[in-house]
């Protein structure tokens, strides 16, 4: 057998068993004397005796697994229910605090102007004349560049100049030389800057609030009052070239045979979308084509991804600005002098050309407006140069909606808050004060009109304050006032007026946030309930094969007596889910949701209470189990390691520096465990363990340092941070040299993984040909994907294979990868029999049989699935990040041997640590708690467009690849070193996974109360929600991994050992 | 000698094992010795409060110029509280003491070896204070010198004190490494210098723009404040306790 060294735990439990064994051979063989007896009187031998055993082993066997099943499943019902729980909290915070707009249904329309009594010359409430206000053109052309920032289109000094500079002179030039006929300023975008909120905003000119940010993935029609819809109204029509995104908000609204519509997501694909643009377009400009459209709208995604695929600082940026510069020129020699040519960007993008954000890069975008008549003008000479940088004179985004309005002649949208831009009104002198002021009444009683409605309809009381816009409003009112007086006073109305509705749009729903935070709370409580240790439950490994052997004798001696053992957990599960079925509360619930039904209330308030009531009920039942409230106390210095980790690392989340800062504190947090660690360790016995211990503690927190230099900063960590991830800071694609880093992985990490299972013997069964070939094999593909898209982004073998090739070799590959690791992976895994060889010696007494691997045979067969998994994360995470993960993978096992080493099992700071370890790789894996740091391309690794429900999987594989890989590994810490006869292994790894949850419960109940009492502050939106929404994210994410693959993980792996070896319990 | 202080009632409890050889280190039961030990913590917390504004305009130089004075202090404050490791007061509890120098009855020149020795070998354990704090989180390949001296500082307040007690006898060093040695004025000091440059580093993050916020200022103030406290807390009022004697009572059942 092998040998395990005794522990000073085992001594009690060993003492006992061989007690009772001693006893049990006493009356054995008392009976086998009987059986001599028995012999020579013709009874049944004993040989007939042990077939009887035999078949009584099996019966037990089978009873004990169905029990076990049953058991599971009670198990899995739980964590579903706690799921459940989970979900409800987060909908009910979130439906509060991501923001809702109220969307009035009111539309503008020709025949009824804002200000009442206006001339007929000004208005001739006639679409052929201009309905308001004369219109200057008969049709547009906008063309919309996706992500156009600023600084693309201004001159740069060459010699400070980034690879996205100077390659679009061509606005800047017009504008200067020709200023009454173009003029070109930066365009400020309301965030969040994803295209579908910024087309919503561009088109009604009103502020889409957080809420709409979920919605980017599937965007839906809009039915607010907007430009196309006054366009169609008025019978105009309208044409579409590029994005999809159009398509989806403005259903049926473009003509069928000239429009064209192409797949936005495709981030890969930096060409189609373009080239059907400027193909086209030019056709439709021809004068034949005259009144087959009056708006003509041409959406270009080639610059937005070529900064999603490379950064803004690549030669690929270059060529799509360069290609943007020829296009846009070519536009303006074609089109008519009645037409106005629009050219603007939606948003912008960050360093590393991703976007969705408020910052600087990501708001500030172009706009720039040209017609071949000369109309422009500026108020004062010094503007007639477009300003250098995007912080001078910038206008909204919104303020297009009633300058496009009010040229083309159409009603301004109902719900539109911008003010005409002063350039196409001031008139070719700068001087028309008459005009600024007549567009400008126009829309300042539009908005004014809005704000009485919404006021109205919300129910709010308006303030006449000095200051306040309806005081504003007034002023500009009085009468007497010159024009270009009135026409400053209009203006710092609609400025006012829009900064009230800016903090009007920050309007929380408290009650349902303090539901939220309440629901989430009590259900972290029932859960560290669960969770906690039962202080009379011990989990001793006490791994020996001759005690097991001889347990398992005893107990078939003894079969006939115990026949109704029941497992002193079997009912724990479903006593805790029981209470939930009780009538009392099922007429409770029922009558609160009848009530809720046939009032018509929202459900939030009977969901909140329900469901409170349903956990208070787990909780009771929970503290009669003796697991009371008193028991999450934590007992011994591990215990309080694990709360003041989980607590000051969730407290820091109410600092916008700790936040900011999270991946440093997480390393900190790693060395500190691995120091106590390392004291632990000193204080072991025995001179083996203890130099095994120091060493995997050492290497532990060496790791984590070494890890810690993948990294990709956030903005606001500059410039005490410098990215590691990628090339460079301007770039999202990988340095040539960091594809050694996957082969390297390849190289390597098996033979690590071959080390730790060598000890245990364990590198037996299928683990030389599963880690050894079908892994290491699996790491080669992935490294062979990454030099593919490697030599497909740099042009490598431009000359050789076209881009397609490249690219249909690598999705191909891919896929093989996914299929071999999880579909192929999961299967074996099921399958596979344990870790173990058998070797049969004969000695003196005769037969030895020694089992190779006894002492880990549960630990080393579930080790194959963290390994699946790292396979198929490896291949959605780029070179940088597969050395990360690798590294985790090796800092994992240096875990179990610790928390093995100084008999940790039981303890909570094994999950605690792998929660921090998870989170921990979530930054070294290339994020941040960002919105723009989500790296979507990695949804065209494996395919070619989008599809679902694969590519959101896939993209949150690769989000979350560290914290998945970490609620794999929940199970292995329980399960490493322990032998095939342990008891208790379900319940222990479902209170260890159940304290990894709360972990992330923790933060998810920690980040909401703070984002939602910090929901004024100034970084809300930069730092507290993308972090409440990606810890309320991973918490779900957490449970479902939990529940679909940790839990049912154990499940087969406790089924395929105990097949082999006989049910323990 | 210091009998006179309480370090039986939590002592014999886990009797049992062999790590109970190791004794707490008293310090000498004499006026001067107090007198001394009680001083040492207030020059070195005035000489932190008085040099704090150098310490966060010039952190180098500082650092660099009083580590001397910090040594004469350790030194003296070794020689004159503490027995040195082989001398009769440390000697009552154990045997053998491998790689140990010559006892001479002078125990004055004894001490001064044995205080010049534990300098070396502080010396020698400031690199790897060094690497612990680089593997924190401390910059690797910039602010070499900052993280260095902070490690020497670390040094002479934590270790030295330690290994002048302790000298090389590996079963006592284990007992401290795994705390398991009763606490003392050495261990008390080490420990309250590690949590103190631990929590040193807390306010590094926050954005509020203080010069003091710069590496290494907090940590050697957290370092200096941690062992003042941790070395008169432990010489004092839990003199001969010893940690984690529940957590490792609960484990062993």
């Amino acid at each position: 057998m092998p040998p395990k060294s005794s522990k000073p735990a085992d001594g009690l439990d060993y003492k006992a068993i061989s007690k009772q064994f001693a006893k049990a051979r006493a009356a054995r063989e008392a009976r086998e004397a009987r059986d001599a007896e028995a012999k020579e009187k013709g009874l049944p031998t004993e040989k007939e005796q042990t077939e009887i055993l035999e078949r009584q082993r099996e019966l037990l066997n089978t009873k004990r697994q169905k029990a076990y099943e049953r058991r599971w499943w009670w198990t899995a019902a739980f964590w579903t229910w706690l799921l459940a729980v989970h979900a409800v909290g987060i909908w009910l915070f979130a439906s509060g605090f991501l923001l809702t707009r109220l969307v009035l249904d009111d539309k503008s329309s020709c025949a009824a102007p804002p200000v009442e009594g206006l001339a007929a010359s000004q208005a001739a409430l006639d679409v052929q004349k201009g309905c308001w206000h004369p219109k200057q053109f008969d049709r547009a052309v906008v063309i919309l560049i996706d992500a156009l920032r600023y600084d693309f289109t201004v001159p740069e000094d060459p010699a400070a100049a980034h690879a996205f500079h100077n390659s679009f002179p061509f606005l800047y030039d017009t504008a200067v030389k020709a200023p009454q006929n173009a003029f070109l300023r930066p365009f400020i975008a309301d965030p969040p800057t994803t295209t579908l909120q910024r087309l919503k905003g561009l088109t009604t000119g009103t502020l889409p609030t957080f809420i709409d940010a979920g919605s980017n993935f599937a965007g839906t029609a809009i039915d607010e009052d907007n430009l196309l819809m006054q366009l169609r109204e008025s019978g105009k029509k309208i044409a579409h070239l590029g994005d999809d995104t159009w398509w989806s908000l403005f259903p049926e609204y473009f003509e069928p045979n000239i429009s064209k519509a192409y797949d936005s997501f495709n981030v890969w694909d930096l060409h189609t979308v373009d080239n059907g643009v400027i193909d086209n377009i030019f056709p439709l400009l021809e004068s034949s084509k005259d009144g087959q459209w009056d708006l003509l709208i041409g959406h270009c995604l080639g610059v937005d991804h070529a900064g999603h695929r490379y950064g803004p600082d690549h030669s690929a940026m270059t060529a799509k600005l360069q290609q943007m510069n020829e296009f846009v020129t070519k536009v303006a020699g074609s089109i008519d002098d009645d037409t106005l040519l629009i050219v603007m960007g939606d948003h912008g993008m960050d360093g590393k050309g991703d976007h969705g954000g408020e910052s600087d890069d990501e708001v500030e975008a172009a706009l720039w407006m040209y017609s071949k008549r000369p109309v422009f003008g500026r108020t004062s000479p010094e503007f007639a140069i477009p300003p250098a940088t995007a912080k001078i004179r910038p206008v909204n985004q919104i303020d297009l909606v009633p300058t496009l309005a009010l040229l083309l002649g159409i009603p301004i949208p109902y719900n539109n808050l911008g003010k005409p831009i002063e350039e196409a009104f001031a008139g070719q002198k700068g001087n028309d004060w008459a005009n600024l002021e007549a567009v400008s009444r126009l829309a300042s009683a539009g908005i004014e009109r809005y704000r009485q409605s919404y006021f109205k309809a919300r129910g709010i009381k308006q303030t006449v304050e000095p200051g306040s816009p309806a005081a504003l409003w007034a002023a500009a009112n009085v009468a007497g006032l010159s024009h270009k007086d009135a026409y400053n006073y209009l203006k710092e109305f609609e400025n006012e007026t829009l900064q009230v509705y800016k903090g009007l749009w920050a309007r929380f729903d408290v009650p349902r946030m303090v539901a939220g935070v309440f629901v989430t709370a009590v259900g972290l409580v029932m859960l560290v309930m669960y969770s906690s240790k039962p202080a009379d439950e011990e989990f001793v490994v006490a791994n020996d094969a001759e005690l097991d052997y001889a347990e398992r004798r005893l107990e078939l001696m003894n079969l006939n007596h115990e026949d109704q053992e029941v497992h002193p957990d079997q009912h724990f599960h479903r006593s805790l889910l029981g209470g939930l079925a009780d009538a009392r509360v099922l007429f409770v619930v029922g009558v609160l949701i009848a009530v809720g039904l046939y009032r018509k209330q929202p459900m939030d308030g009977p969901a909140a209470l329900v469901v409170t009531l349903l956990i208070t009920g787990v909780i009771s039942a929970l503290s009669t189990s003796g697991r009371s409230i008193l028991n999450i106390l934590p007992r011994t210095f591990w215990g309080w390691l694990s709360v003041v980790l989980t607590l000051s690392h969730s407290i820091g989340f109410a600092s916008n520096s700790y936040t900011i800062w999270e991946d440093s504190i997480l390393l900190f947090f790693i060395a500190t465990f691995g120091v106590a660690a390392l004291i632990s360790s000193f204080r072991i016995e025995s001179k083996v363990d203890r130099t095994m211990a120091i060493y995997h503690t050492v290497t532990f927190i060496i790791i984590g340092r070494l890890a810690s230099y993948s990294k990709l900063c956030r903005e606001e960590q500059m410039p005490y941070c410098t990215s590691t991830y990628y090339a460079s800071v301007t770039s999202s694609t990988s340095a040539p040299w960091q594809l050694a880093i996957p082969f390297a992985v390849f190289l390597i990490l098996p033979d690590v993984i071959k080390a730790f299972l060598m000890p245990s013997k364990s590198y037996e069964g299928l683990a030389p040909t599963w880690i050894g070939y079908a892994f290491r094999g699996g790491l080669f593909l992935s490294a062979l994907y990454w030099t593919i898209d490697a030599a497909n982004n740099g042009g490598w073998l431009a000359d050789r294979l076209s881009e397609s090739t490249l690219k249909s070799a690598g999705v191909y590959l891919a896929q093989v990868i996914l299929a071999l690791s999880l579909i192929a992976g999961s299967t074996s895994f099921a399958w596979a029999p344990p870790n173990i060889s058998i070797l049969s010696t004969s000695a003196k007494t005769g037969q030895l049989v020694t089992i190779l691997g006894y002492g880990n045979a549960m630990g080393a067969r579930y080790l194959f699935l963290p390994l699946n998994f790292l396979a198929a994360c490896i291949l959605v995470t780029k070179p940088m990040g597969s050395g990360a993960l690798a590294l985790m993978m090796w800092q994992i096992l240096c875990l179990a041997e610790i928390i093995d080493l100084n008999q940790l099992k039981a303890e909570s700071i094994g999950p605690v640590m792998l929660a921090i370890l998870g989170n921990f790789y979530f930054f070294k894996t290339g994020h941040q708690a960002v919105l723009s740091s989500i790296q979507w391309d990695s949804a065209f690794i494996p395919l070619f467009s989008i599809r679902y429900p694969w590519s959101p999987l896939v993209v949150a594989l690769n989000t979350f690849a560290g914290q998945i890989l970490a609620a794999v590994s929940v199970p292995l810490i329980v399960l490493w070193k322990v032998g095939p006869k342990q008891r208790g292994i379900l319940e222990t790894t479902a209170r260890a996974l159940g304290v990894f949850i709360a972990y992330f419960a923790v933060e998810a109940l920690t980040t909401m109360s703070w984002a939602g009492w910090l929901r004024r502050h100034l970084m809300l939106y930069r730092v507290f929600c993308p972090r409440f929404m990606l810890a309320a994210l991973l918490l779900v994410v957490m449970d479902l991994v939990g529940v679909l693959v940790a839990l049912t993980g154990v499940r087969s792996n406790t089924l395929a050992v105990c097949e082999v070896f006989g049910w323990a319990e | 000698m210091s009998s006179a202080l309480a370090k039986a009632p939590s002592a014999p409890a886990t009797d049992s094992k062999p790590k109970a050889a190791v004794a707490a280190v008293p310090t000498f039961d004499n006026a001067l010795s107090k007198g001394i030990a009680f001083s040492r913590v207030a020059v070195l917390l005035g000489l932190l409060a008085a040099q704090f504004n150098d310490l966060v305009a010039e952190p180098v130089l500082t650092l660099q110029s009083a580590l001397p004075v910090v040594a004469v202090i350790q030194v003296a404050y070794a020689v004159l509280c503490l027995p040195a490791a082989g001398s009769q007061q440390a000697k009552t509890a154990k045997k053998a003491r491998p790689g140990e120098k010559k006892k001479p009855e002078q125990a004055g020149t004894s001490s001064v070896v044995t205080a010049f020795l534990a300098l070396v070998l502080s010396t020698i354990a400031t690199p790897v204070i060094h690497a612990l704090f680089i593997l924190f989180g401390a910059p690797f390949l910039d602010h070499i010198t900052h993280t260095f001296l902070c490690a020497a500082h670390f040094s002479l307040l934590g270790i030295f004190p330690v290994i002048y007690a302790r000298g090389v006898d590996s079963q006592a060093l284990i007992a401290v490494a795994g705390l398991s040695a009763p606490l003392d004025e050495t261990l008390g000091g080490l420990l309250g210098a590690v949590l103190g440059a631990w929590l040193g580093a807390v306010p590094i993050p926050l954005d509020w723009d203080r010069e003091w916020q710069k590496w290494p200022v907090t940590i050697v103030c957290g370092m200096y404040a941690g062992s003042c406290l941790g070395s008169w807390l432990s010489g004092v009022v839990f003199f001969g306790k010893r940690l984690g004697e529940t957590a490792s009572a609960a484990k062993d059942e």
